[in-house]
């Protein structure tokens, strides 16, 4: 039997163990995301006496501007993208590193994963650099094969510029997934492909029915934080190789809230902006979680 | 025993893939310490991926840390970075242990709402954030910056500790109580220092996030004097329109690369288990 005194201490040991924790984190996080959820419903330049509420006026515009269509579409077409360049470069190299037996397996792996400990506006301005018209790496390159000197402005087509944000994107990602899709591989136990080897499988046969299917949740894993990140951290490479331009033509969800809360002073259309991207990025999470559903195997 | 691929052409093939993905990832790091040694007139006339001409500028390391007051930028980073994986490691470690040993009333619930707050978007909290701070005089502060980043950290750190401190055999703790070690004794004498691993993986994995942080930062500082990193990085950039320094700016890049680069060097077993802890929702 417990005393009240041991009852207290150990009441006393849990809250000054949990209070300080929740209450940083609720000030620093949860309030501003509640704040967020509020503000969207109000036309604000950022002083507090020309703030009106309009409920959900911010929304219904949301949908009439054509620069929000356009981001929703450019933050989707990254998504796509990126999963598909991601998960095929990094599950190649996941099985290449695990499986083929290469000398110089645990090079690679160091080497292929430093992208990720670059921060992104290092690796966007490298990229600027590549596409450089006058001086980039990109024309010098092409122009080895010209008679004139190429200038193609690569970041200067309306039409275009947001699939050149693609391979910084994909470049700077693909040693996360592999890192994870490696632990992943590591985990099945060598006898299934022992088993399967007997049997004479080929590689690509023990691939697709040993491999995939007893990654698939970490592939699953992947692919929704592919689509999370992209949703909610794409703004970083756009901002800083693009601005959102030419035209307004590259903006993102994030970039577009962005400049419309600290360029523009629109402070609550920017926030309806924010939680456009969180109502996306949840059900975009349901439907991959229905559309990856099949296929899993649970290792027993 | 593992037979590895037989057709040596497809090997050759895979290698050279292997080979490729390499140099994309090494070239451009080596021509960024190249490029930081070059004049502008060099960047105009010479091919990009001409070695620079001697003599060597390594002037330039000196022009950026000077003019461009990265000795300042540098300091704020390593105090902003260093103060927020500190504090944050202290709140989510107190509280990871508290759920992942004791029982009490809304344990489970405190617990999903940190794992829960992952899933939302930190982008959404920029806007009141930045009047939060402004109402609490914590704009352009490194004070201001570090409590932000500690709080962007707190769930990560809750969701690996807790997994660690549940892999820890009870039999220690049992046996320190029993020695008449007290619930903060038993944490901080015998659990903390056996939760180590965990505690590095943790910590690392945010320090090369917080370095690198960009946007939070752009929102809440812009007093030169407070900079980090990645904020004037990115301020040099938007100002390469019309000043073109690009050895100086290449220099800038080596500068804020090569800290992450020795940190991942030394760490690199840890941060790849803290991706694998951490991605396991």
């Amino acid at each position: 039997m417990k005393s009240v005194s041991e009852k207290l201490q150990r009441n006393l040991f849990i809250a000054t163990f949990i209070v300080p924790t929740l209450v940083f984190f609720f000030i620093f996080t949860i309030y501003p995301v509640m704040q967020a959820l509020y503000y969207s419903m109000f036309d604000w330049s950022g002083m507090s006496d020309t703030k009106d509420f309009i409920g959900f006026d911010n929304f219904t515009n949301m949908f009439k501007d054509p620069i929000v269509l356009r981001a929703i579409g450019n933050d989707y077409l990254l998504v796509a993208g990126k999963i598909v360049g991601i998960m095929v470069l990094a599950t190649f190299f996941a099985v290449a590193l695990t499986r083929f037996n290469f000398k110089l397996a645990g090079f690679f792996r160091s080497i292929f994963f430093i992208p990720n400990v670059i921060s992104v506006v290092v690796i966007g301005v490298l990229w600027n650099f590549i596409y450089n018209p006058q001086i980039g790496f990109l024309n010098a390159f092409l122009s080895l094969f010209t008679e004139e000197k190429v200038t193609i402005a690569w970041l200067g087509f309306t039409s275009h510029t947001i699939y050149m944000l693609l391979p910084p994107a994909i470049w700077a990602g693909i040693g996360f997934y592999m890192i994870l899709l490696i632990a992943a591989i590591q985990n099945i136990p060598e006898s299934y492909y022992e088993a399967a080897q007997l049997e004479g499988a080929s590689q690509w046969k023990q691939f697709r029915n040993i491999t995939v299917p007893l990654i698939w949740e970490q592939m699953k894993v992947s692919i929704i934080n592919i689509m999370m990140t992209t949703l909610n951290g794409s703004f970083v490479i756009v901002w800083i190789m693009t601005e959102g331009g030419p035209d307004n033509s590259t903006h993102v969800m994030g970039s577009y809230l962005y400049q419309m809360a600290f360029r523009q002073y629109h402070f609550g259309y920017a926030a309806a902006i924010g939680v456009l991207i969180l109502v996306l990025s949840l059900i975009t999470t349901v439907i991959l979680q229905r559309l990856l559903r099949h296929e899993s195997v649970e290792l027993s | 025993m593992n037979m590895g691929i037989k057709n040596p052409v497809v090997k050759l093939i895979f290698f050279a893939i292997l080979v490729i993905w390499s140099i994309s990832v090494l070239y451009p790091l080596l021509w960024t310490l190249l490029d930081a040694l070059k004049n502008n007139e060099q960047f105009f006339l010479n091919a990009p991926w001409a070695p620079p001409e001697f003599p060597l500028l390594w002037s330039n390391f000196s022009y950026v840390w000077n003019k461009y007051h990265f000795d300042v930028y540098f300091i704020n980073s390593i105090v902003v970075t260093g103060g927020s994986t500190l504090l944050g490691l202290l709140l989510s470690a107190t509280t990871a242990y508290v759920l992942a040993r004791y029982k009490f009333k809304g344990s489970n619930g405190l617990y999903l709402l940190y794992i829960s707050s992952m899933m939302v978007p930190f982008i959404l909290a920029l806007i009141p954030l930045f009047f939060l701070m402004d109402s609490m005089n914590l704009i352009n502060t490194k004070i201001g910056l570090i409590f932000v980043y500690t709080s962007s950290v707190i769930a990560f750190g809750v969701f690996v500790l807790v997994g660690f401190f549940k892999s820890l055999p009870k039999e220690l703790e049992e046996a320190a109580v029993i020695d008449g070690a007290s619930h903060y004794g038993t944490f901080f004498r015998v659990m903390l220092p056996l939760s180590q691993p965990g505690l590095i993986t943790v910590g690392i994995v945010n320090v090369l996030n917080i370095w690198n942080e960009y946007i939070v930062g752009t929102i809440l500082i812009n007093d030169p004097a407070q900079y980090t990193l990645p904020i004037e990085i990115g301020i040099m950039q938007a100002e390469m329109q019309y000043r073109t320094e690009w050895g100086p700016l290449f220099a800038a890049l080596l500068m804020t690369i090569i800290p992450v680069l020795i940190v991942y060097i030394i760490f690199q077993k840890k941060i790849a288990s803290g991706i694998t802890a951490g991605a396991v929702k």
